[in-house]
């Protein structure tokens, strides 16, 4: 009978955020196909509920949404495709970002990526390769070949704009640019990580309980 | 007899060096992802003939300085080298920062995610405010 071995199909989600107020629900975390009359009831599982001490990450794992699952439905088939976890990032309320720090970390990046270069020029001996240069194409001696140096400076400009792609802004191009890339790259690593360090908070707790129930017993 | 072997074992340290530091180049090249980048703005998956303009760039310059060419053009080309290499070392510079993470943990830890390009824009200007700044004032100081 259908009825008594329902199959729920369960792809989690990788990850999401959600407020810090609101319990955590399995239809938060996860596609569900499962038959109607369970449907409701199994969208609206509490999966957790985050607390103080939870910081800024939840990992829901598969294994904590079957023990739930279990636990009304006995005796469901479980398909589960896609991750194993979801990571739920907590949001405190957003704050608006704050003008003078950004003002701040203006002057900050302006000031020292016009120190960086200096440093560069220094490093590189970059005013004599541009005398030389200049002798090169010219044939002049120049200590300050400023026909050559400004295009230069403005080239730095324009070579950074060309690189971050800001110029030509061609969105039906879906090639992301750097700027994307190197965004989702890390925020694919910051969770990774949040993945391995959750797990081994869990296997912490995990562990305590066993040895405090080992305690019990005498 | 003995010139001849100092000349030759000269020629080896040369072609040592040179093999040394012309690896280090592309390797330095190819950690920042430079040709990839303007390949993909070109519109183009053929790399290669930007790989063969990267090392005909390094070897007639090498030349050219080596033998102290001087090509006596009008003056104005001057800055139209001078672009070009401006916009080679702005894009190293922005590679740079790719590499180094800098907006990502800027965006992350202050909260300033909707304001990323004008970080970016804070970063190019500085650049080229500190360049200008070397050139025009900074290094005439020295004398």
């Amino acid at each position: 009978m259908s009825d008594r071995a329902p199959t729920v199909y369960i792809r989690l989600r990788k990850r999401v955020k959600r407020s810090r107020s609101e319990p955590i629900l399995l239809k938060h975390v996860a596609q569900i196909i499962v038959d109607p009359p369970w449907e409701e009831k199994l969208r609206n599982l509490e999966l957790a509920r985050p607390q103080k001490k939870d910081g800024n990450y939840v990992l829901i794992d598969m294994m904590q949404i079957v023990g739930k699952l279990k636990q009304i439905m006995p005796h469901a088939t479980i398909e589960h495709f896609g991750e194993p976890h979801t990571i739920v990032e907590l949001q405190t309320q957003a704050r608006p970002a704050n003008v003078m720090l950004l003002v701040l970390v203006w002057i900050l990046l302006f000031v020292g990526s016009g120190m960086a270069i200096m440093n560069f020029h220094t490093d590189v001996s970059m005013p004599l390769v541009h005398q030389k240069l200049y002798r090169m194409i010219t044939g002049i001696r120049d200590e300050h070949p400023l026909v050559l140096q400004i295009p230069y400076s403005l080239g730095i400009g324009a070579g950074m704009i060309l690189f971050f792609n800001r110029l030509f802004r061609k969105k039906f191009n879906e090639e992301p640019n750097p700027l994307e890339v190197e965004m989702f790259m890390y925020e694919e690593s910051v969770h990774q990580y949040v993945v391995t360090d959750e797990y081994e908070k869990m296997q912490k707790q995990d562990g305590q309980r066993l040895d405090e129930s080992r305690r019990d017993r005498p | 007899m003995k010139d001849l072997l100092l000349q030759s074992l000269s020629a080896l340290i040369g072609l040592s060096g040179g093999l040394a530091v012309g690896s280090g180049f592309v390797a330095f090249i190819t950690v920042l992802d430079l040709i990839p980048r303007l390949a993909q703005i070109a519109g183009t998956r053929r790399t290669a003939s930007f790989e063969a303009a990267v090392v005909a760039g390094v070897l007639f310059f090498t030349m050219a300085d080596f033998w102290q060419a001087e090509f006596g053009f009008f003056i104005a080309s001057a800055s139209a080298v001078g672009l070009f290499c401006g916009v080679f070392v702005g894009m190293l510079a922005a590679a740079l920062t790719e590499v180094l993470n800098v907006f990502p943990i800027l965006a992350k830890r202050l909260g300033l995610h909707g304001f990323i390009h004008w970080l970016l824009m804070a970063m190019v200007l500085g650049k080229i405010a500190g360049s200008l700044f070397d050139w025009l004032v900074f290094q005439q100081w020295k004398e």
